[in-house]
C-alpha cells in the first residue's frame, strides 16, 4: 500500500523537464536528501545559537554535550560512572518488571478463564487503574524509605497494569473456531488449554509485555527524579542541580538511546519467539 | 445385494437460536431427516442462508439439535469429538504450529506416540499432495495449501466421518477446480462416509454421490434428494452432468 | 449469532463485584482501625474521606483548597496539551503527505520520539523554573509525539485509488491533502488523542511530584514531607478520578464526531 502511496505521489512531483533548474528541483523534493538538509541545519542552528551569547548559559553547544557524554563515562558522580547509573536503572527495571508481570499475566490469564476471578478482580483493577504509576511514590517512600525497594514498587505496579490487561485480553479474543477445530480433534479441557487457549493467547500477552517493559523505563526514571542517589533519572536531576545542561542532555540522549534499543531488542524477540504473529489492527 | 450400512442418521432434527436471554427466536432448521450410507459422498446443497452449516454443525456435535437427534453408527451424538473430523471453509489451522504440527494435533491429542503420529502424518501429507511443506506454517502457504493441510488434518484422525463445510468457500474459481479435483482423487483413495456442505451446484455434482438440497429460506428444510450416477472421474461439460445440474439450479431458482 | 442459550449469570457471579467493591473498603478501613497497618503508614478511607470534605473549604496545611489543586494542574495539562495538538496534529499530517515537510521535520522529530517523556523535567525545570511554562513545555513535548505519529500513520494510510482519482480530475497536490488526505486521518488522530491524554496526565503529576508549589503533585509530595497519609492517598484519589473524568469526556466527545464523518463517509 505504500508504495502505491509513493507512486501517486511521486507522479505529481515537479520533476518534470531536464536542465540545472530542474534537477535541483528535484534533489531537494528527494526526501533523503531533505534529512541530510534537516539534520546539518539543525546541528547548525543549535551549535550557534548556542555559542551567541544570550542562551549559552542554557544550552550546551552539540560538540559540548559530546565532551560531558565522554567525560562522565569515565568519571564517578555520586560514586559510579555513567555505565554504573544505568545499571543501577536497568537493574531496577528488571526487578520491578519481573515483579509486575509475574504478577499480573498469570491474574489476567484466570481473569480471562473464571468469571468468578474476573468479576472478583476487576472492581478493584478498575479503582486502581486510573492512578498512575509514579503517583505511589510517595506512599512508597513512606512505607520503604528511599532505598532500592520504593524505586521497585513503583516500577512493579507501572508493569503490573499492562502485563495484566493484555493477557486478559489475548485470552478473551482467541478466536473460536479454534476451540471447535480443537474439540472436533478430540481435546479435553486442559488439552484445549494448553493447546489453543494458551498458544493463541501468547502474541498478545507478549505484546503486553512489551508496553510493561517499556513503562517500567518510564517509571524507574520517574522514580529516581523524585527521590534516589543512583540511576539514570538522578544523574539528570543533579545536571539540573548543578546547573549543567550538558549533563542534562547527555543523559537524556543516554536514556533515549536505551529505551529506542528495548523496544528494537524487543520486537526482534517477538519475531522469533512469535513467527506467526497476525498484526492486528487497533 | 451388499449390505448397506447407515452410518449417519438424522432423525427430525430441528433448531432454533435463541438470543437475548430467550426472547427472540430465530427457527434455523426443521425436521430434517436424512441418512448416510457408509462411504458415501452426500452433499448438502442450498444458497446462503439457509442452515446447512448448522446442519452440519449438529451433526458433528458443535451444537445440539433442539428437537430430534442424530445417530451415529446407531449411537446418539452428543458433542464433538475424534469420531467426526470437520473441514472449515476458513481453514481454521493452528498458526503457532507448522503443517505436522496441525496434521498430528488428532493423534497427539489421543496420546499416540510421536515416532508413529509421525509417520501416519506424514503419509496424508503426501496422500493430499504437500509432501516437502511438513515444515511450512499456515501463513507462509496459499488458500488452496492450507485447505489441504486441513483435509490433511482430518483424514488423519481417522474419523469414521468427514464433515466439510463449504471449504473452498474462499478460494478463487480456478484453485476451486483443481481442490474439487483433489478432493476427488483423495477421497477414492481413502473412502469415507463424507457429508460436504456447499452452495455450488457444480460443485456438488462433480463430487457427490447424492445430493440433498434445502429450502432456500429460514428454517432450512429439506426439498430434494439426488442420485448422481455418473461415473468418476467426471466431466464438468459431459452431457448428462450438465443436464442433472440444470435440473437442480432449476429447482434452487424456483425457491429463491 | 449466538447458537445457545446464554445462561442467566447465577445470582452468585452476579453479587460478587460488589461484594469484591465493598470488600476492598472494608478490608482497607479494617486494616488502620485494628492497627494491623499503622495509622502513619496509610490512611484510612474514612480519613481520606474526612479530609476530602474539610480540604474543599480549608487551604491548610498545604497552602491552597482541593479544587484550586486540581484546577492548577488541570490548567498545565490541558494547556500543554492543547499546544501539542495544535501543533503535533498540523505537522504530523504535513509530513504524511507532503516530501519536504517530512525530510525536513523528521530527522528532529525522531531525535526526540524516543525520550521518554519524565525524562524532559530536569530540562525544562532548568530552562523554565517551577511553574507554568516549565510544566506547559513538558507536556506539550511528550504529546507532541503521539499527535505526530498518529496523524502521520491517518495520512499515510489514505486509500491509495481515491488519491489517483482525484488526480484524473487534476486536483492539485494540495487539494488533495486538504480533501482527501486530512478527513481520511482523522480516525487515527482521535485515537492519538486518547493516549496524549492519558500521557499528559501522567507526566504531568510526574513533574509535579518533583518541583512544584501547587499542584495535585505538590499535594501528594507534601502529604509526605508532613507525615499525612491522608493528604497522600487524597491526592492520589483526585489524580485518578480527574484522569479518568477527563479520558471520559475526550471519549465522548471523539464519538460524536466520528460517529458524523463515518456517517457522511470521508471527502468522496
Amino acid at each position: 500500500m505504500n508504495t502505491t502511496m509513493e507512486h501517486a505521489i511521486s507522479v505529481h512531483a515537479a520533476s518534470r523537464g531536464n536542465g540545472p533548474a530542474a534537477f535541483v528541483r528535484r534533489l531537494l523534493k528527494n526526501r533523503y536528501v531533505l534529512y541530510v538538509v534537516s539534520i546539518v541545519g539543525l546541528l547548525a542552528i543549535w551549535h550557534f545559537s548556542a555559542v551567541s551569547g544570550t542562551y549559552s548559559k542554557y544550552m550546551p553547544t552539540p560538540g559540548m554535550v559530546l565532551n560531558e557524554l565522554w567525560r562522565i563515562a569515565h568519571e564517578n558522580l555520586a560514586g559510579q560512572n555513567l555505565l554504573g547509573h544505568l545499571w543501577s536503572s536497568l537493574h531496577r527495571v528488571l526487578i520491578g518488571f519481573a515483579i509486575g508481570s509475574v504478577v499480573g499475566v498469570p491474574l489476567g490469564l484466570f481473569m480471562a478463564l473464571n468469571r468468578y476471578v474476573n468479576n472478583l478482580v476487576k472492581p478493584v483493577f478498575d479503582l486502581i487503574k486510573p492512578m498512575p504509576p509514579i503517583s505511589w511514590i510517595s506512599l512508597a517512600i513512606l512505607w520503604f524509605g528511599i532505598g532500592e525497594e520504593s524505586k521497585v514498587f513503583i516500577i512493579a505496579i507501572g508493569a503490573f497494569v499492562p502485563a495484566l490487561i493484555n493477557s486478559y485480553n489475548g485470552i478473551r479474543l482467541v478466536d473460536p473456531a479454534l476451540y471447535d477445530a480443537i474439540r472436533m480433534l478430540g481435546a479435553n479441557r486442559w488439552q484445549t488449554m494448553v493447546e489453543v487457549t494458551f498458544p493463541a493467547g501468547f502474541p498478545a500477552l507478549f505484546a503486553g509485555l512489551q508496553i510493561a517493559l517499556s513503562v517500567a523505563w518510564s517509571c524507574v526514571l520517574a522514580a529516581e527524579l523524585v527521590s534516589a542517589r543512583s540511576g539514570m533519572g538522578f544523574l539528570i536531576i543533579l545536571g539540573m542541580t548543578m546547573s549543567n545542561p550538558s549533563m542534562i542532555l547527555s543523559g537524556m540522549v543516554v536514556i533515549a538511546i536505551t529505551a529506542y534499543l528495548i523496544t528494537v531488542v524487543l520486537s526482534k524477540v517477538e519475531k522469533w519467539v512469535c513467527p506467526w504473529k497476525v498484526e492486528l489492527t487497533q | 445385494m451388499t449390505h448397506v450400512t447407515i452410518k449417519i442418521e438424522c432423525r427430525n432434527v430441528a433448531k432454533i437460536f435463541k438470543q437475548r436471554g430467550g426472547k427472540v427466536q430465530i427457527p434455523v432448521l426443521d425436521s430434517i431427516s436424512l441418512s448416510v450410507v457408509e462411504n458415501e459422498f452426500l452433499a448438502i446443497v442450498g444458497p446462503g442462508q439457509c442452515g446447512k452449516s448448522t446442519l452440519l454443525r449438529i451433526i458433528g456435535g458443535l451444537e445440539t439439535p433442539t428437537t430430534g437427534n442424530v445417530l451415529l453408527d446407531s449411537k446418539e451424538v452428543t458433542g464433538p469429538g475424534p469420531d467426526r473430523a470437520m473441514v472449515f471453509q476458513k481453514y481454521t489451522l493452528f498458526p503457532w504450529k507448522t503443517v505436522m504440527g496441525n496434521v498430528e494435533m488428532g493423534l497427539k491429542l489421543g496420546g499416540m506416540a510421536k515416532k508413529k503420529r509421525r509417520e501416519i502424518a506424514g503419509h496424508y501429507i503426501n496422500l493430499v499432495g504437500l509432501q516437502g511443506f511438513e515444515k511450512a506454517f499456515p501463513h507462509q502457504l496459499s488458500g488452496g495449501m492450507k485447505q489441504r493441510v486441513g483435509i490433511a488434518r482430518a483424514y488423519a484422525n481417522d474419523p469414521k466421518v468427514l464433515l466439510l463445510d463449504e471449504p473452498f468457500g474462499q478460494l478463487d474459481a480456478q484453485t476451486r477446480y483443481l481442490m474439487e479435483q483433489e478432493t476427488a482423487r483423495i477421497w477414492s483413495a481413502e473412502k469415507k462416509t463424507v457429508v460436504f456442505v456447499t452452495n455450488n451446484i457444480e460443485e456438488a455434482v462433480y463430487l457427490a454421490d447424492r445430493i440433498v438440497t434445502l429450502e432456500g429460506k429460514l428454517p432450512g428444510r429439506m426439498k430434494s434428494s439426488y442420485v448422481v450416477d455418473l461415473p468418476r472421474p467426471r466431466e464438468h461439460i459431459d452431457k448428462k452432468f450438465l443436464k442433472l445440474r440444470h435440473i437442480i439450479t432449476q429447482e434452487t431458482e424456483l425457491l429463491l | 449469532m449466538e447458537s445457545e442459550t446464554k445462561l442467566k449469570d447465577p445470582l452468585s457471579l452476579k453479587i460478587t463485584p460488589w461484594v469484591s467493591f465493598i470488600g476492598f473498603f472494608v478490608v482497607w478501613q479494617l486494616l488502620i482501625d485494628t492497627e494491623i497497618v499503622p495509622g502513619i503508614l496509610l490512611a484510612s478511607p474514612v480519613e481520606v474521606g474526612k479530609l476530602f470534605i474539610d480540604k474543599l473549604t480549608n487551604p491548610d496545611p498545604d497552602g491552597a483548597v482541593l479544587m484550586t489543586h486540581t484546577m492548577i494542574s488541570l490548567l498545565e495539562a490541558v494547556l500543554g496539551y492543547v499546544l501539542s495538538l495544535v501543533i503535533g496534529i498540523p505537522l504530523g499530517l504535513l509530513m504524511g503527505w507532503f516530501v519536504v515537510a517530512e525530510g525536513l521535520a523528521r530527522p528532529p522529530f525522531e531525535m526526540i520520539r524516543p525520550i521518554p517523556p519524565v525524562a524532559w523535567i530536569p530540562l525544562a525545570i532548568f530552562w523554565f523554573g517551577i511553574g507554568l511554562t516549565g510544566k506547559v513545555f513538558i507536556i506539550w513535548a511528550c504529546g507532541v509525539v503521539p499527535c505526530v505519529i498518529n496523524a502521520y500513520t491517518g495520512v499515510r494510510m489514505t486509500n491509495p485509488t481515491l488519491i489517483q482519482m482525484a488526480r484524473t480530475y487534476g486536483a492539485s497536490d494540495w487539494q488533495i491533502f486538504r480533501w482527501i488526505c486530512v478527513p481520511s486521518a482523522l480516525p487515527m488522530v482521535f485515537g492519538g488523542l486518547q493516549i496524549a491524554l492519558a500521557l499528559a496526565w501522567t507526566t504531568l503529576v510526574a513533574a509535579e511530584l518533583i518541583a512544584a508549589n501547587e499542584g495535585l503533585g505538590y499535594l501528594i509530595t507534601m502529604g509526605r514531607r508532613l507525615l499525612r497519609p491522608d493528604m497522600i492517598v487524597l491526592g492520589m484519589v483526585m489524580v485518578g478520578l480527574t484522569g479518568w473524568v477527563i479520558g471520559n469526556i475526550i471519549d465522548r466527545i471523539e464519538r460524536r464526531l466520528t460517529a458524523g464523518l463515518e456517517r457522511g463517509g470521508a471527502a468522496t
